[in-house]
Order: structure tokens, then C-alpha cells, then sequence
């Protein structure tokens, strides 16, 4: 009784507009909704100078919207990396051998020159799907999971986070959770930390597969200021357990008043190393607390998005990110966005350029330069327009470069003078199409 | 430590007593925009976050940032 | 007031932006000589305050202040008149009395800004006195109201410009054009150089995709509560008021967009399913409509 009641109110309807507008009405409505999939993708090169790492990556994002605002979004990523990367090892005046760390062969590296290890090279795929809709009017879930693939290293993880609007959406608090484990499986297997790098074939000193779970959580508040004003704060903990060593980085062993590693005496008829490396040693837990600010500002149709992040780590490893973009509109639909980034952080307590033989050894201790003091500076403009059929495509160019110092107290005899920390310099380059 | 969570619990209260700051709905239109939403462009913040996790010692700040990969 | 016309260059188009019945009007024209823009424009901007001078409750003088003021006595209307009383009275009995447009005087104690001051039940049974089309003597065309009681033409207006200026752009042949009286709007024909017109349907959070609706003819509206409601204790109360109970609809959605052959009839659909309440989504399903309905 009910639905023909409602079918007859639309004919009804349509008679009485009829009468009211007279002739002359417009033909039939034709309206559909766009197609519900939005894509976003990219082709990223990143390339340091030198021999040193390059990397090709393709990824994708699709997002499928639902009714009443739901929506899923879906994510792929495809890494192909190259190069080399400094082993930890330091300079020497002299040519040096080192073993692989699959422990199948030797490589030399010239004297003068920063040891390199190439064992980089790698295909790693990465997939992401995630969930979000509404909870009532005023707050949203979302849910997601991640996983990702490398010959040496598998992840997989789980995220949520709740957002909840307050006064009239002027405020927004949020609050997510993530927890990864992870696996490690390095070539050769992960070696025993602190035992010295062994001679081809040698894999006595091997402890095989390695675990590590990573726990994050994020608090944060989402302010409208004004019309042309929003800032964001957010404060993060992370919580490592579990293996936190890179297994293919060493230290070398080197005299505590020349400064120069040890040489290590060769077997005749067996490669190996030509002096005495040790695997690197990390704690089994890091903890750290990060507090992060953002503000976009509009004016005059230009945007200023400026952000500052501090992290501080139980490593006692302090860090401060100042990152700064200005989109400024022009033409039809085209924007140019320079960017700029300033970041510093000091080295981790157990940070040290090498390792002194006429000490105890410490407790931990890893000469990788990421864990050191140093300063970084990204530079790079981005350009966007919109294509024929109205979809978005862009291009950015940046260089992002890395200048370190060693404290001046691990610096040892003939290590002064020399060019110690492995400085980074590389390239960016992105391509973006949404559709 | 504990003063960095002095300082993020008294950021976070001074937020939230800005209980009366904002503007009305109907003044949403530049918010609205697509470059005034916080994260513009999803790939470019995650190739960002991946890119710096891989090469620095600090990660995160806005979302979960990074990780979940052998780089670091 | 603004009564001046802005003619600016857009995409393959003329965009001709003006100000009428309280809303931005904007008149998309696919013509290529700029005179020709512009003569439509002002047609259709000429028209939009003609209805909006007529029909305005802002405005001495005008038909609807002389019945709001006519104190009791019969007042004679035009034949336009006739025609959208006529129309409101059918749309009163397919919406069981909930579209009202006696129910004007309920603003008096109801007063939308998003506060949370909402009356107490003695105030609106007050109110509810001036209320109701029942009240009415409407016998074509005569009108005779009951004093202090007013009627409002607002909840028609918009729709019926748009629906008129369509008409008359069709009559002067002006080619594909979209006219949007702020969010109500309609298409007169396909557009030619860029295949279809695009109209975005506000999303309610900035950090979702945004809906488009690709529209070769016809009209969409939209009803909705986004930026005029009280709430009270958690409780968010629409503007959409019910002239039976003095009170919001209980549960009426958030926002329904509705695609039809007319403006007015999106227009009084989207409003039939808002008063509808928690039956909306059920009762545009039933009209076999396009629609989309955010709670």
C-alpha cells in the first residue's frame, strides 16, 4: 500500500510541475555519477652520487568509494634497488678485501676509497589496503594492513586509527595504533654480533633467521584557526623489540694510537679479509617519542604548508625536521611548489667510527653513518597541471644531501685528516598522474 | 624524556582549549580545497617517509611513517 | 543590495556571475561572441530578480507583503501567483501537510545558528497557532489568511527561477548553458565542447574523494542541513521544521541531492524525502530517482 503510494506522489508531482511551469520543459534528465575508483600513481628515481645506491620504484593507490561516505583504498609498490652502500667499514692508505656477506666471496676495495658494499641489489614489493567510514556524524575509523617482500626482509603489519570532531568540526582528535613484525632472513644468514668477518666459506659464526616487532602509536589534534588557517599537532611513541642490528654493517678493529685497522694474516690459497672487521652490535629495544607540528596557511590563493618535528630515542639519538612548501597557482589549473627541508640529528650514544683494540669492547657499538651526527638539506620545486580530460599530473626534481661529523674525541691518529663520514648526495625525481 | 612528554601534554591542552576558536560551516570553502588538506598527495608524503627512513635515524611525525622494510 | 553582473572567460565557456535571492547565481554559456554572453546573462539575471522582487518576503509592497499584511481581509492575485499557490497546495497533500508554506511563523521561536538554544514546548504550541494551510480560504484567485499569519514562498522560489530562465534560454536559443542559483541548478541541453557538465556534490569531510555527477540535461538540487542546525546536548537538530509538531524532523538526513527533469521537481522531491525523516532513503528509492543521501 505504502510503495504505491510513493510511486504515484512522483507522477503526481510531475503533473503539478507541468501545470506550473506550462510548455517549454526540458527534455529527459540524463545524470551519473562518475566512476567510483580514483587512482593515484608514480614512477620515482632516487639516485646517489658515485657507485651508491639507485632506485626505481612504481606505485599505486586505488580508492573505491562507497555510499554514505565509506571507502577502501588499495596500494602497491614496486622497489628495484642498486648500488652500493657503505659498509661501515673506514678508509684505509692501503687496498682492503672484505668477505661477502653471503659469505661466498671477496670483494677489494682500492686504497684511499670508501668501503662499499654492494650486496643492495634488490626487488621488494609492498601492498596496503585500508578501510575508513563514518561512526555516527561527528567521527570516523580506519582500518588497514600492510605487508611488504624482499629477498631478505618480509613484513607484515596492521593499523587503526579513530578520529572524533568537536565544535562544530573546528577540532578534531585522533588517536592510531600500528603493530608490525617483521622478519629477517640475511644472506648467509645474520652473524653473531661483534665476532670478527670470517674467510670465504667460513659460516661458523652464523645465528640464522632474526625477528623484530615494532609497536606505534599516534595522538594528534587538528585545529581550524581561522578561514585560511589550519594546524595539526601530533605526538608519536615507537616501541622496537627484537632485532635492531643491520647484519651486513662491520666496524673495523684498528689501533688504539695509530688509528689504522689491524691487519689480519691470509690463509695462502684462501680468500678473505685483508684486515680485522667486526659485525655490528645494536641494542635489542628502541624506544622513541616524537612531537610534530604542521600549519597550512592560505593567501591569495598560494598555500604555505610549514611543519617541525623533534624526535628524541632512548639511542639518545635527538633529531629536528623543519620542512617548509609554498604552492603557488598560475595559468589554467598549474601550480609550482618549491620545497625545502632542514634536518639535524646527533649521533647515537653507541655510534663510533670504529671499533679501538686496546679497549674492552663496548656494549654495543655501529660506525652506520645513519645513526651519526649530521645534518641534511632537500631542495626541489614541483610542477602540476591538469591534462585534456581533466586528471592531474605532476613532476618534481629535488636534491636531498647529507653532511656528517665525526665527535672529535673517536677521531685517532692517522684517522684525522682523512674524509671519514661517507656524506650523502643524491637525486629525486617523481612523476605523478591521479585519474 | 619526561619533559618531551611535559611539553607534547601542554601543546595538546593549549589545543584543546581552543574549544571556542573556528569558523562557522558555512565558511568551509577554502579549507575545502584540495591544496589545503594536510596531506596533498598520499604517494608523494609515503615516497617521502620510505626515502627518509631508509637514510635518516628519525621517522613518522604525521602518520605512521615509514618502515616496514630491510633498508634501515 | 548588488544587482551587477560579472562576464569572466572560463574553460571553452562564459561564466556570468550574479547575485540573486540571497545565494551566488552563476550562467555557464557555450556561445562564442562575448555580446552574446552577456545579452543572455542579463536575461537570465533580469528574470531571476524579477521573481525575486515578486515573490521576496523581504520586500514592501510586493504580492506576498500584501497578503502577509492583508490583516484577515481577501486579497486577488496575478495568474503566476495562482499558479504557485496552486502548486503548494499539492505539494501540502502529497506531503500529508508537512510542506507547509503557512509554516513561516514557526521561525519566530525556532532560530537556526548553530547554537544551542532551542524553545521550550509552551513557546512553539504558541507558535503553532499561525500555523497551517487549513486555516487558509484559498479559492483562485482570492486569498484569504487569518491575522498574524504569514506564508513564505521561499522553500519554491529558487527552483522555480532556475526552471523559468531555462525555459527562456531555450526560447532565445541560446545553446547549452547551466544555470546554478546556488546549488540549484539546471542544464538546458549537453554540453557541446566539453561533453558534459561536471557538478560536484559537497562532500561533508575534506579528506574524502569528491562525488561528480556527470550532467547532460536536466536539474539537480539539494537539501540539507550542512550550515543551518541547533544543537542540544548531543543532539543535532535540522532545520527542517514539521509544521504538524512544531518541532525538527526526527532523524531527517543530513544532506539529499536529487537529479530530475526540472528543477522544481528536484527541488520538491529532495524536500518530500528531508520530511520524511528516517523513511527518506526508502521513499526515493521508491520514486525511482537519482539520488544521493548522506546521514
Amino acid at each position: 500500500m505504502r510503495r504505491k503510494e510513493n510511486r504515484s506522489i512522483s507522477a503526481a508531482l510531475a503533473a503539478a510541475t507541468c501545470s506550473l511551469l506550462g510548455n517549454g520543459i526540458a527534455a529527459a534528465v540524463d545524470a551519473q555519477e562518475e566512476p567510483a575508483w580514483d587512482f593515484n600513481t608514480s614512477l620515482l628515481y632516487y639516485g646517489e652520487d658515485s657507485d651508491r645506491v639507485k632506485d626505481f620504484s612504481v606505485s599505486a593507490i586505488a580508492r573505491r568509494m562507497f555510499v554514505d561516505d565509506r571507502f577502501l583504498a588499495l596500494g602497491l609498490t614496486v622497489d628495484s634497488l642498486t648500488g652500493a652502500t657503505p659498509s661501515g667499514a673506514i678508509r684505509q692508505d692501503v687496498a682492503q678485501t672484505f668477505t661477502r656477506p653471503s659469505g661466498d666471496a671477496a670483494y677489494a676495495v682500492p686504497a684511499g676509497v670508501l668501503p662499499l658494499d654492494d650486496t643492495f641489489l634488490d626487488t621488494r614489493v609492498a601492498i596496503t589496503a585500508g578501510w575508513q567510514q563514518p561512526v555516527g556524524e561527528k567521527s570516523l575509523i580506519n582500518v588497514g594492513a600492510s605487508a611488504s617482500r624482499e629477498y631478505d626482509y618480509t613484513h607484515i603489519g596492521v593499523n587503526a586509527k579513530f578520529a572524533r570532531d568537536f565544535n562544530k568540526r573546528n577540532t578534531t582528535l585522533s588517536a592510531g595504533i600500528a603493530f608490525s613484525m617483521d622478519s629477517l632472513d640475511p644472506v648467509g644468514g645474520a652473524p653473531t654480533p661483534f665476532t670478527p668477518m670470517l674467510d670465504v666459506g667460513d659460516t661458523r659464526n652464523r645465528i640464522g633467521d632474526q625477528d623484530k616487532d615494532v609497536l606505534d602509536v599516534i595522538l594528534g589534534v587538528t585545529q581550524v584557526v581561522s578561514r585560511n588557517l589550519i594546524v595539526q599537532a601530533n605526538y608519536s611513541y615507537s616501541m622496537s623489540d627484537g632485532y635492531l642490528t643491520d647484519p651486513y654493517k662491520v666496524l673495523s678493529l684498528v689501533d688504539g694510537t695509530t688509528g689504522d685497522t689491524l691487519v689480519r694474516t691470509l690463509t695462502p690459497g684462501v680468500d678473505g679479509p685483508s684486515h680485522q672487521f667486526l659485525f655490528e652490535n645494536r641494542p635489542d629495544e628502541r624506544t622513541k617519542h616524537s612531537i610534530y607540528g604542521q600549519a597550512k596557511y592560505y593567501v591569495n590563493g598560494k598555500v604555505l604548508d610549514a611543519s617541525y618535528r623533534y624526535m628524541t630515542d632512548d639511542w639518545e639519538i635527538d633529531s629536528h625536521t623543519v620542512d617548509l612548501r609554498y604552492r603557488i597557482p598560475f595559468g589554467n589549473d598549474q601550480y609550482l611548489e618549491p620545497h625545502l627541508r632542514f634536518y639535524a640529528q646527533s649521533e647515537a650514544e653507541f655510534y663510533k667510527l670504529s671499533i679501538r683494540d686496546d679497549q674492552p669492547l663496548p656494549s654495543f657499538a655501529s660506525a652506520d653513518y645513519r645513526l651519526g651526527d649530521f645534518e641534511a638539506i632537500t631542495a626541489g620545486v614541483k610542477y602540476g597541471w591538469k591534462t585534456r580530460d581533466d586528471n592531474e599530473m605532476s613532476v618534481r626534481a629535488e636534491w636531498y644531501g647529507q653532511t656528517g661529523s665525526i665527535p672529535v674525541g673517536q677521531i685517532l691518529g692517522n684517522q684525522a685528516g682523512r674524509d671519514n663520514y661517507p656524506d650523502l648526495n643524491a637525486i629525486i625525481v617523481q612523476f605523478g598522474y591521479r585519474f | 624524556m619526561n619533559r618531551t612528554i611535559g611539553i607534547a601534554f601542554v601543546a595538546m591542552m593549549l589545543c584543546g582549549g581552543c574549544a571556542s576558536m573556528g569558523i562557522e560551516p558555512w565558511e568551509r570553502d577554502v579549507l575545502a580545497k584540495d591544496e589545503m588538506q594536510l596531506t596533498t598527495d598520499e604517494i608523494e608524503a609515503a615516497t617521502d617517509d620510505h626515502i627518509y627512513f631508509s637514510k635518516e635515524a628519525s621517522s613518522g611525525g604525521r602518520g605512521f611513517g615509514g618502515g616496514g622494510c630491510g633498508c634501515n | 543590495m548588488q544587482r551587477d553582473i560579472r562576464l569572466d572567460v572560463a574553460e571553452q565557456s562564459w561564466l556570468g556571475r550574479f547575485r540573486a535571492m540571497g545565494s551566488p547565481c552563476e550562467f555557464v554559456s557555450e556561445v562564442s561572441r562575448r555580446a552574446q554572453a552577456l545579452e543572455l546573462t542579463e536575461l537570465v539575471a533580469a528574470e531571476a530578480w524579477r521573481i525575486e522582487d515578486k515573490f521576496s518576503r523581504y520586500l514592501d509592497g510586493n504580492v506576498v507583503d500584501r497578503i502577509n499584511s492583508a490583516a484577515g481581509a481577501p486579497i486577488e492575485v496575478d495568474d503566476e501567483t495562482a499558479d504557485l499557490l496552486d502548486f503548494a497546495v499539492t505539494l501540502y497533500e502529497l506531503s500529508e501537510r508537512r510542506f507547509d508554506i503557512t509554516s513561516g511563523a514557526l521561525r519566530r521561536v525556532w532560530r537556526f545558528d548553530g547554537s544551542d538554544r532551542i524553545p521550550d514546548q509552551k513557546s512553539v504550541q504558541e507558535a503553532l497557532q499561525w500555523v497551517g494551510w487549513h486555516r487558509v480560504n484559498w479559492q483562485r484567485p482570492v486569498l484569504q489568511m487569518p491575522i498574524d499569519m504569514e506564508i513564505d514562498l521561499g522553500g519554491i522560489g529558487k527552483e522555480y527561477a532556475v526552471d523559468q530562465c531555462a525555459a527562456l534560454l531555450i526560447e532565445q536559443g541560446g545553446g547549452p548553458s547551466l544555470i546554478n542559483f546556488g546549488g540549484d541548478l539546471a542544464a538546458t541541453a549537453a554540453a557541446v565542447k566539453r561533453d558534459k557538465w561536471k557538478v560536484a556534490v559537497e562532500r561533508s569531510r575534506p579528506d574524502e574523494p569528491d562525488r561528480i555527477i556527470d550532467l547532460k540535461r536536466g536539474a539537480i538540487a539539494t537539501s540539507g542541513d550542512a550550515r543551518r542546525y541547533l544543537e542540544n546536548d548531543g543532539v543535532r537538530y535540522s532545520h527542517i521544521l514539521d509544521p504538524t509538531t512544531g518541532w525538527p524532523v526526527p532523524d531527517a538526513p543530513r544532506s539529499i541531492t536529487i537529479a530530475a527533469d526540472t528543477c522544481v521537481q528536484a527541488g520538491m522531491i529532495s524536500t518530500l524525502a528531508m520530511l520524511k525523516g528516517p523513511q527518506a532513503e526508502a521513499f526515493l528509492k521508491a520514486q525511482d530517482v537519482v539520488f544521493w543521501c548522506r546521514r
